[in-house]
């Protein structure tokens, strides 16, 4: 089986939650530089799913038939 | 017994086959209550330009091609052939009553899976914000299965979609049993999907109602996995449609509703990703506005402070040389104070001593007085003692004093025989030479006085 799959819907959440957390004012300076960063990372894999290249989701499908 | 010219015949059409001459053969029956077991059937026979008119009459009324297992009510004239037997000439048929039947049946399969509340399970799952990985169930040579793939590989945001296809036939008596057995397959391999998309092409209205199927919609309500559909029409929805998680009018139009959905989470993500770099550039800002308001209101602040600190020390210097002048002030009273005492409790030390050598020396004066004036008398007595033993005052008590050559003689062992002595008087001397010597003699006789 493939490896521990990137979650696309937790990714989200996880960058949804930082989100608030920035909106809300929860975050110091310190911590706001770490979470942009996790975001950010997140947002790049992200995209990256969206536009992978077919080889690589059909390495995937190897298993199948 | 003379029979009418013709009936109106409620019927199923169990089998239906059209020859080389246009003319349509069906075997039309009756069903016990069961739906299975046949009770009456019978040959009916539609000549090939009645036929033309009434399949057309019939599909345009109803959506559906005459085929097999359609009820029907049609118009018949019974016909004895010597070769052939008996049948059922069709000469006209009544398309509203299949309508009824059709709708009545979907109905009862509608209800049926509301009452075992499965109806819109499939509608209830979670839809992926990525449908990336797509099990497709339709018909390889479909036209709109290649519809779908160019449309969904050729979008224009450049998204990435895998497809899988499992065949099924999309119409006509093997569609239950093909797509379920298709969604079985994709079942057992459903990590690697994210939906499911049921499509087939080209507007075939008529064969809708193989969709409108009991199995198939069940077997959709309980799948795991979204299921979007593409095989409707513009005017019907089959029941599978209504059970599915999104039903749309054709594969192009699901293809579309996938790349929108990737588009909507692609912004979704971007509106995000600008938020946040919005959000932290505002933060960051409102931190350094904080620290140049801090810096400036805290310059004044600190030459304040410091100013007071200054006060406060200046304060502080000169309390303490006041309280070091007062200290030595009161210091220099103690230390006079001491010196008068010292100097008064010396003086009169020194003064009581005076006194007591006074005293000693007075003592000692009476003292050595008395003393000398005591030693005086014992000297005088002394003297007349000293006068009564003076050498003269012996002489003169007829003592003598022998010498020899100017030693005095305290005995006889001194002499020898010849010596010459001179023997010492008050009134001169006397020059002897010694003749004889007594040796031992006796001690009273050498210490002999005159006067004993």
């Amino acid at each position: 089986m493939a490896k521990k799959e990137f979650s696309f819907n937790e990714a989200i959440a996880e960058i949804e939650n930082i989100l608030r957390n920035i909106e809300n004012g929860d975050l110091d300076v310190d911590t706001l530089s770490v979470e942009v960063k996790r975001a950010s990372e997140l947002i790049k894999q992200c995209q990256k799913k969206l536009r992978s290249t077919e080889e690589e989701i059909n390495g995937i499908f190897k298993d199948m038939d | 017994m003379a029979l009418p010219d013709f009936y109106w015949v409620v019927a199923e059409i169990s089998e239906l086959k059209e020859n080389y001459a246009g003319h349509c053969y069906l075997e039309l029956v009756e069903k016990q209550a069961d739906e299975v077991n046949v009770s009456a059937r019978a040959k009916g026979i539609i000549w090939n330009k009645r036929y033309l008119f009434l399949k057309s009459f019939f599909e345009n009324s109803t959506g559906e091609t005459l085929r097999e297992g359609l009820k029907i009510l049609v118009k018949v004239k019974i016909e004895y052939h010597e070769i052939y037997g008996l049948s059922l000439v069709i000469t006209d048929i009544d398309p509203s009553f299949t309508v009824g039947e059709m709708t009545l049946k979907r109905q009862m399969i509608i209800k049926r899976l509301e009452e075992e509340g499965v109806f819109s399970m499939n509608k209830e799952l979670c839809f992926p914000a990525v449908p990336q990985r797509i099990a497709v169930i339709s018909s390889k040579n479909a036209a709109g299965y290649s519809d779908f793939i160019n449309h969904l590989k050729g979008n224009l945001p450049g998204y990435v979609f895998h497809t899988s296809l499992t065949e099924s036939a999309m119409q006509g008596s093997e569609t239950e049993k093909g797509i379920i057995s298709a969604l079985d397959k994709v079942s057992t391999n459903l990590n690697l999907f994210d939906l499911v998309v049921i499509i087939r092409g080209g507007g075939s209205q008529s064969d809708l109602s193989w969709f409108d199927n009991y199995n198939i919609a069940y077997y959709i309500t309980q799948f795991p996995l979204p299921v979007i559909t593409g095989i409707g029409h513009d005017k019907d929805m089959s029941v599978a449609d209504m059970v599915a998680y999104k039903a749309l009018k054709t594969p192009t139009a699901v293809a579309d509703f996938l790349i929108d959905n990737m588009t909507i989470t692609e912004n979704h993500i971007v509106e995000m990703s600008v938020e946040i770099k919005e959000l932290s550039r505002k933060i960051i800002e409102e931190n350094r506005n904080r620290i140049e308001a801090s810096k400036t209101a805290l310059l004044p602040l600190a030459r304040l402070m410091i100013s007071d600190q200054k006060n406060t020390l200046t304060e502080k210097i000169t309390e303490i040389v006041n309280v070091g002048k007062e200290y030595s002030f009161k210091s220099g009273i103690t230390m006079a104070n001491q010196k008068s005492r010292l100097y008064s409790a010396v003086k009169s030390f020194i003064s009581d001593k005076n006194t007591i050598i006074q005293k000693v020396r007075l003592g000692l004066i009476d003292n050595t007085t008395d003393l000398l004036s005591r030693n005086s008398i014992r000297l005088e007595g002394s003297e007349k003692t000293l006068t009564i033993l003076s050498p003269e005052n012996v002489l003169r008590r007829g003592y003598t004093i022998t010498s020899l050559n100017g030693k005095i003689l305290k005995n006889s062992e001194e002499l020898s025989i010849n010596d010459h002595i001179v023997t010492r008087f008050i009134d001169g001397s006397v020059d002897s030479t010694v003749i004889e010597k007594k040796v031992r003699i006796d001690e009273k006789e050498t210490i002999r006085q005159p006067d004993k």
